[in-house]
């Protein structure tokens, strides 16, 4: 089959397509009735509670949130970059001139990723107890493999003609690896690792599984009691915590950007790692967490064969697999494209820093809040799920693809520029030109992260997998959580699969010769 | 300069990880009691709720008391099983989920009101469902965009479907072959209020209170339907407890709780938090029906 080959800046474009049927079927289910709770909830952001227990209990929530987050970021980057490089193929090609164990090692690596780490931990917490370490083993399992993702695929997104010129000329495997991938490497490490931290501050609503707190707890238990102002008391203080880190890591990446030596950002990047993981755990020994307690062994009893069959009759598959897949196409959608057209449509300085702050928000709030939200002004339906997750996706999505083009020189958007084309048309080809494919590598995962976190959005009507793993969990019945499992890691591998042959089909040579010949 | 720093905060950090290791004090779980709840209430209650109930047993008992506040249905039953949790109040039908898997627990005390509970079932005014006069006009639901709370709530979610399903509806009968599950009770009035959906299923005592508080707007939203009455909320207590704290120690705690009255301005707080005038006393035998529905609807496997 042919497909037509558009050029990479159009595809990072198409996507937004699907936000047409989405706010179609929202917009024409919209209602009024939920005004005064929504009033009520935006009354509360400029009157968040100062009652000092919620402030005291806040602050206590934001310093575990931060501890930890500290302590499982460092963990999974070291982790992840390890793994990333041995899933890479540029790798293996330099070693053994075979790439198959890249494959093998990618696609084992999609079986932890494919499970949310809420799901993860309540599958440990059965095993070991409420122990904090176990809370820091389940959140550091979905991310060092989606770290080992990132950093793979941007390896062997690389310009390969230096290692190979290298490499032709006698250069030794392992020093023509460093000299020629790495530099390119590290402002995507930056950029990425940068990023991470703020997910793991995001994330960790999974600590209140474990009994530890933390400020996503205090946001789950506001929520569930629609107590507004003390919500926003939380939202506040991990916003200004958002903020600081944003503020902290902009500077850190201006700073001598690119021209820092390899061994230079090396120990750095050691240095702030171990640096990390040293604060960590002091700061969780003095707000009186200790990692090992409540650590111990308790087995469970394992489905049988005749179970496992029977919950593969019991449960409609094509309805739930089908409804996961359509949240997590329309949602990627959305995120994808939206932060695309958003910065060509509207360049402006202005419009792109109110863009920017949009997109923080978007990540701060947590998408069961702003489902909650949403369906107090239209009735429950997919698309509202749907739009619940790109709407937060796309503040991620937005921010890599700022720091991207920042981060690039921009002779090309001056040239196209100077040339009297349009400004938007310019931006187009000039800045997210450059930038496409990396960006649609960041948009792959970005549609694995989406497809895990419809576990969290099932209050739709009971809709899609992650539902049913939920109500499956709180059931007890180990032979369906096996199996919907099972179905998560499956779509996942069958959506990378199709992601890889599309990048190779639409971004072979001949098309980004096409998109330069365009410039 | 830059690398010489970093490579000593490398190395003291490297230095720091054994050291936590070996210096922290090793807490045998033996001489703390562990408490922990359901969460469906707001962090400020709970935590002000919980740091009362710990220094009032801490005292009575002369034991140490922690709160351990996990915030999911079935962690807490995880963590009920695997040892990390001595006394819980649990729901209806997570207490009989984490007493299945935990042999030797026992249920040793629940409120007053627990003993005959009830859940309520509202509508939106808009929505044209008429209040019901039994039961069976259950039916009229049919078709209805309908929402429970928790999926593992009691009162918002296994008696409302029980109480459906003796009625004739399936839960693939609402609108859209199922019926949402808002998260939790308030969230499913604030949902049916707003129209979103038309009907829903909750707790009657936390519909009243939020009627207490103002947070229902009666024009908007409306009882039409009360259930019968079941046995829910209670305290749960590990069977081991007594081979830890010494014999007769559940016996105590159960006085304890029994014993809280208003004369007291500390237990008087914590009963009219808890939405109680007492705690009574109770036992496994109260929740085999719960445990019978409970299986009936495979939230019990």
């Amino acid at each position: 089959m042919k497909l037509i080959k558009f050029p990479p800046p159009i595809l990072c474009l198409i996507p937004a397509i699907t936000l047409i049927p989405v706010l179609g079927q929202i917009f024409s289910e919209i209602h009024v009735g939920g005004l005064e709770v929504l009033g009520e909830f935006f009354y509360a952001a400029v009157h968040p509670s100062f009652n000092p227990l919620v402030l005291q209990s806040s602050f206590q929530g934001l310093q575990v949130t931060v501890a930890t987050a500290l302590l499982s970021w460092s963990i999974s980057i070291s982790i992840g970059l390890f793994l990333g490089f041995i899933s890479s193929s540029v790798f293996w090609k330099c070693f053994c001139a075979q790439e198959w164990q890249s494959t093998a090692i990618k696609n084992s690596l999609a079986i932890p990723r494919s499970i949310h780490e809420l799901i993860w931990g309540l599958l440990l917490l059965q095993l070991f107890g409420t122990s904090p370490l176990v809370a820091i083993i389940a959140i550091c399992i979905p991310y060092s493999c989606l770290v080992a993702k990132v950093i793979g695929n941007q390896l062997d997104s690389l310009d390969q003609k230096p290692l190979i010129a290298l490499r032709q000329g006698g250069g030794g495997t392992f020093s023509s690896i460093i000299t020629t991938l790495l530099p390119p490497l590290i402002p995507k490490i930056k950029s990425y690792g940068g990023y991470r931290l703020e997910c793991a501050l995001r994330g960790a609503t999974l600590l209140g599984v474990f009994g530890m707190g933390g400020i996503g707890t205090e946001m789950q238990l506001t929520l569930q009691s629609l107590e507004f102002r003390e919500m926003w008391t939380s939202i506040w203080m991990l916003g200004g915590v958002m903020l600081a880190l944003e503020t902290m890591l902009n500077y850190l990446r201006r700073e001598q950007n690119t021209k820092k030596k390899i061994e230079k950002f090396t120990a750095q990047f050691i240095g702030i790692l171990a640096l990390s993981i040293g604060i960590a755990l002091l700061w969780l020994q003095r707000i009186d967490i200790n990692l090992f307690s409540g650590f111990s062994f308790h087995p469970i009893i394992l489905p049988t064969f005749e179970e496992l069959t029977n919950a593969i009759y019991e449960l409609e598959w094509a309805t739930l697999i089908s409804q996961t897949i359509l949240i997590t196409v329309l949602a990627s959608g959305i995120a994808i494209g939206v932060p695309v057209i958003g910065l060509m449509m509207f360049p402006s300085k202005t419009s792109v820093s109110l863009q920017r702050i949009s997109w923080a928000f978007l990540r701060l709030i947590p998408p069961p809040l702003s489902l909650l939200l949403l369906l107090l002004c239209t009735n429950p339906s997919l698309s509202v799920a749907a739009l619940t997750l790109g709407l937060h996706h796309l503040g991620v999505m937005g921010r890599l693809l700022k720091e991207g083009i920042s981060d690039q020189i921009n002779h090309n958007y001056l040239a196209i520029y100077s040339l009297g084309t349009g400004r938007r048309l310019a931006w187009l080809y000039g800045c997210l030109s450059p930038q496409s494919r990396s960006y649609l590598a960041y948009a792959a995962y970005r549609a694995d992260v989406i497809l895990r976190e419809t576990v969290v959005v099932g209050i739709v009507g009971g809709v899609g997998l992650g539902w049913q793993l939920q109500e499956s969990l709180s059931s007890y019945a180990w032979a369906e959580v096996a199996l919907v499992t099972t179905a998560y890691t499956t779509v996942t591998l069958v959506g990378e699969y199709i992601s890889d042959n599309g990048r190779k089909y639409w971004m072979s040579p001949q098309a980004s010769k096409h998109s330069s010949q365009l410039i | 300069m830059i690398n010489k720093i970093s490579r000593r905060f490398f190395l003291s950090s490297l230095l720091l990880i054994p050291s936590l290791i070996i210096g922290t004090e090793v807490i045998t779980s033996e001489d703390v009691l562990v408490i922990g709840a359901i969460p469906d209430q707001n962090p400020e209650h709970l935590n002000r709720l919980y740091k009362m109930l710990s220094n009032e047993l801490e005292k009575s008992l002369n034991i140490r008391v922690k709160y351990l506040p996990v915030t999911s249905y079935p962690a807490a039953v995880s963590a009920f099983r695997t040892g990390n949790l001595d006394l819980v109040w649990f729901g209806g039908l997570t207490g009989v989920q984490a007493r299945i898997q935990t042999p030797g627990s026992k249920v040793i005390a629940q409120r007053d009101i627990d003993i005959r509970f009830r859940s309520v079932f509202i509508a939106n005014t808009k929505s044209k469902i008429p209040v019901l006069q039994n039961q069976n006009d259950l039916k009229k639901l049919k078709g209805k965009r309908f929402t429970f709370g928790s999926e593992s709530s009691t009162s918002g979610r296994l008696m409302p479907q029980y109480f459906l399903q003796e009625a004739g509806i399936k839960t693939t009968d609402f609108k859209g072959a199922r019926p949402g599950f808002s998260g939790s009770h308030d969230a499913t009035i604030a949902l049916v209020q707003s129209g979103s959906y038309e009907a829903g299923a909750l707790n009657k005592q936390v519909w009243q209170s939020n009627i207490k508080r103002g947070r229902v707007n009666k024009i908007k939203v409306k009882v039409i339907w009360e259930t019968p009455t079941y046995a829910d909320y209670h305290w749960l207590a590990q069977g081991s407890l007594d081979q830890r704290f010494g014999s007769g120690f559940t016996k105590r705690l159960q006085e304890t709780l029994l014993g809280m009255n208003q004369y007291s301005k500390n237990q008087k707080q914590i009963l009219e938090m808890f939405g109680a005038k007492r705690f009574i006393s109770a036992n496994n035998n109260q929740y085999t029906n719960i445990e019978r529905i409970g299986r009936q609807l495979g939230k019990i496997r």
